[in-house]
Formats: C-alpha cells, structure tokens, sequence
C-alpha cells in the first residue's frame, strides 16, 4: 500500500538538484545523459508514489479512553 | 444540645466533621478581591459579591495563572475552621469564568509569558514540509477531525497519521493534551511534526487554549508543533506558543502538506524541461565541436603557411650561398697544381701555376706578385 522505501523529501531536493545542474553551462554530455535518466527516474518515482500511496492513520490508546470525548 | 459543653478545640474539631460530612467540596462564583501571595507559597483571597465576601487559602500550584482583584473566578473547595485563624475555603481549583474575566485573565498570562520569552520567534521551528508521519491531537468525534482528514486525505499520500483522541474543552482537556504531547515528545521516532486542532466554540471552550501548563508544554515541544483553533477573534496562548499556527483545521491541512495535483503538475513539466535541457546541451557541445574544429582548420593552415615561408626564405639562403650563384656575381675559385683551394695570399709564391675558376670556364695562370691587404681591410 504505501511504500515505505519512498522518502519523498528526499527525491525532491534530488529532482531540484537535477534541474539545477542541468541548466549549467559547463556540462558534459555524458554527464548530462546521466542526469537526464535518474532525473526522469526520480519524477516517475514520486508519481507513483503520490498516485498509489495512502495515509495511514494509527489511533494510539489513551487511559482516558473510556470516558467520553466531547 | 444545648447542655453540652465543648472545649475551644472539640468544638473547632466537631464543626469541622460537620462541615466535611455537608460540604465535602463545594463551588463558588464571585469577584476576586484581596488577592495576595506570600513567601511564594500561600496564596490569600476573597471571593465576593454585593452582598458577601468569603475568605479562600489555597497554594501557588493550584493557580491557573496570573490573577488580579475584580476578576470572576469560579473555585472548588472544601470549607473549614481553622483552629487558630478563622473560617476559610481551602481551595482544589480555580479558573476564571465570563468572557470579560478569562479575557483578561488570558492578556496576564500573555504578559507573563511573553516576557519569559516563550513566544519568541527565535523559538520557532520550521515544520518538515511535507511530514513523513504526524501525531494528531483533536478530538475524534468533532468536526475538526473530519474537515482535517478530509483535507489531508485529498492533499497528500503516504502519510503516517498517529491521532490521540482528546477533550478539547472542560476541565480534562488541559491534562489529556498534555499527556498526547508528552506522549509524541518521548516516541521520538514516531512522528516529525505534531497538529493540535479543534474548532470554534465558546470562550470558555477556548479557555483550555489559554491554560499556563498547556501553553508551557507547547512551547516545550521538542517536536515542531502546530496549533489551530478555530475561532474568529483572539488568538490562544497555546498558538503563540506553537512553532506554526493556522486558523482552522482545514487549514492547518493546509499548510501541513503540499497539494499532490500541484506537485504531479510539476512532475510532468520537469519532465518536459529535462527533455529540453539534454537537447541544449548536446546542440550546445555540437556547435562547440564544430567551432572547435574550425580553429583547429586554422591553426593547421597558419602553420602550413609559416613553414612554406621559412623553407622559402631558407631555399633563398641556401641559394644564395651556392658556390654557383657566386661565381655568376663575378668571383673567382683559384686552385693550387694540387687542386686545393687557397683562400690565402701567403700560400702563393712568385711563379706559382695556378687553376683560376670562373662562371664559364677555367685560366691556367702564373703568379707574378703578392700583395698583402693592410689590417684596415
């Protein structure tokens, strides 16, 4: 269900980086073609991350639980 | 009854039991008056009305705040004659009642925290945008918890949601807040960011947003912590404490986390963007290799032409200093009977046979006379 291995932070700041880099002038092309696949590697990874995943929601026990809430 | 006798102290003892089997807690609403602290320990008051006033003793941990004389308290308490001072309430709690007086027992306590420093924004933390896992403090059945889930739902995904379910109003609420907090703040791992929330109500709804303990834990959160309390006019304690505050529930979802169908939009334009960001560069490195290749064609033909011209200008040389092209300028080789060439005067005596070479042809010759050049020569 939610995929716990996807930080999504993370692969944000990476796909920023990306960009960032690849608007340099001083680029290789095969440092570029790198760049260019984990880029479009990253965007598809927090697409589906936000498309499959769900939230999750863990109600914690409280010693109170018993009366009532308001 | 009346025949019996009692001593001072049986009496104060026997009243007392009276008083404890009738009135084993009783409240009572009226105005502050005399208000005073001593040795920071023993708080002293009144409560009054128009027609009354009756003393309370009570001590400095069971004060909701800072107080002051006019304000309307309500307070429990259990009567008693004290054997040597006299008739007072000994007091198990206390808060202010009446929009006017928890108004302004709210602006004492601001006044008091503020210059504690709790509200600075130096104090302030960022909250991780988005969280990968929030502790949610709210109270399950309100419209808050659902307008928050709705948001946070259609929002974002993923997210680890940890909710406590509260009283977000009345005596209770103070301490299970706390406790939720306390809770989040000691699972360090469990969430990165902490939500407080409820809707609008009453002023004495929202009073437990103004509670010294619950602001104080707030603004001790080590976790980053949110705080939103729908309500229109004033803002709570507990959310000048709070790193950020938002001014709903649905707000605070808000603020929480990003919008997904943004961040997809984005995707797809970065997409685009690296595609043309790759067709740059290469178009870029190809006009380089080319330009590059141009120079490379000059400098071939710059040296090319250097080296005609230097082999040009050494033919030149060379041709001048052919022993042919001198001879055609006039000057002569002469040869001794031996053939060798003789570049000196001296080596010639008189009658000497000599082979004189020119341009066309040779001279058989005999010296008749030498001459040396003087040194000015």
């Amino acid at each position: 269900m939610s995929n716990k291995k996807v930080n999504y932070r993370v692969l944000s700041v990476e796909l920023d980086e990306i960009l960032t880099k690849l608007q340099s002038n001083d680029l290789d092309v095969d440092e570029a073609i790198k760049l260019y696949e984990r880029g479009m590697e990253v965007a598809k990874e927090i697409e589906k991350y936000l498309k499959e995943a769900e939230n999750k929601i863990t109600k914690i026990k409280t010693c109170w639980q018993s009366e009532e809430s308001v | 009854m009346s025949d019996v006798v009692l001593s001072v102290s049986e009496f104060v003892s026997v009243f007392n039991q009276t008083l404890e089997n009738a009135y084993p807690s009783i409240n009572i609403v009226g105005e502050l008056a005399n208000f005073h602290i001593s040795k920071n320990k023993w708080v002293y008051f009144d409560l009054k009305d128009k027609y009354a006033s009756v003393k309370f003793f009570a001590t400095v941990y069971k004060l909701p705040g800072p107080l002051e004389d006019g304000l309307v308290l309500q307070v429990s308490g259990s009567p008693s004659l004290h054997p040597m001072f006299g008739f007072s309430i000994n007091v198990q709690s206390i808060k202010p009642v009446g929009e006017g007086s928890l108004r302004r027992a709210a602006i004492l306590l601001e006044i008091k925290l503020r210059c504690e420093g709790l509200f600075d924004d130096s104090r302030k933390r960022e909250l991780p945008y988005p969280p990968n896992s929030i502790g949610l403090i709210t109270s399950g059945e309100s419209a808050a918890y659902f307008d928050f889930m709705k948001i946070i739902n259609a929002r974002w995904s993923g997210l680890n949601i940890n909710f406590i379910d509260v009283q977000v109003q009345g005596d209770r609420a103070p301490e299970q807040i706390i406790s939720a907090l306390n809770y989040y703040n000691s699972h360090e791992k469990l969430v990165d960011a902490i939500i407080i929330t409820r809707g609008g109500g009453s002023a004495e709804d929202l009073a437990v947003f103004n509670n010294e303990q619950l602001t104080r834990a707030v603004s001790a959160s080590r976790i980053p912590t949110l705080v939103a309390i729908g309500h229109e006019a004033d803002i709570s304690l507990a959310e000048l404490a709070a790193d950020k505050r938002a001014s709903t529930p649905s707000n605070a979802a808000e603020l929480l986390v990003p919008d997904k169908r943004i961040v997809l939009d984005h995707m797809t334009r970065s997409k685009v963007m690296m595609g043309e960001f790759l067709i740059t560069i290469t178009s870029n490195t190809r006009a380089k290799l080319v330009d590059k290749t141009m120079r490379l064609a000059d400098i071939v033909t710059q040296f090319a032409r250097e080296l005609r011209q230097s082999y040009t200008m050494r033919h030149q040389i060379l041709t001048a200093y052919n022993p042919a092209s001198v001879l055609k300028r006039g000057y002569a080789v002469i040869r001794s009977k031996d053939t060798r060439i003789i570049k000196s005067v001296k080596r010639i005596s008189m009658n000497d046979k000599l082979d004189i070479e020119l341009n066309d042809g040779f001279i058989l010759a005999k010296a008749e006379h030498t001459r040396i050049k003087s040194k000015a020569h």
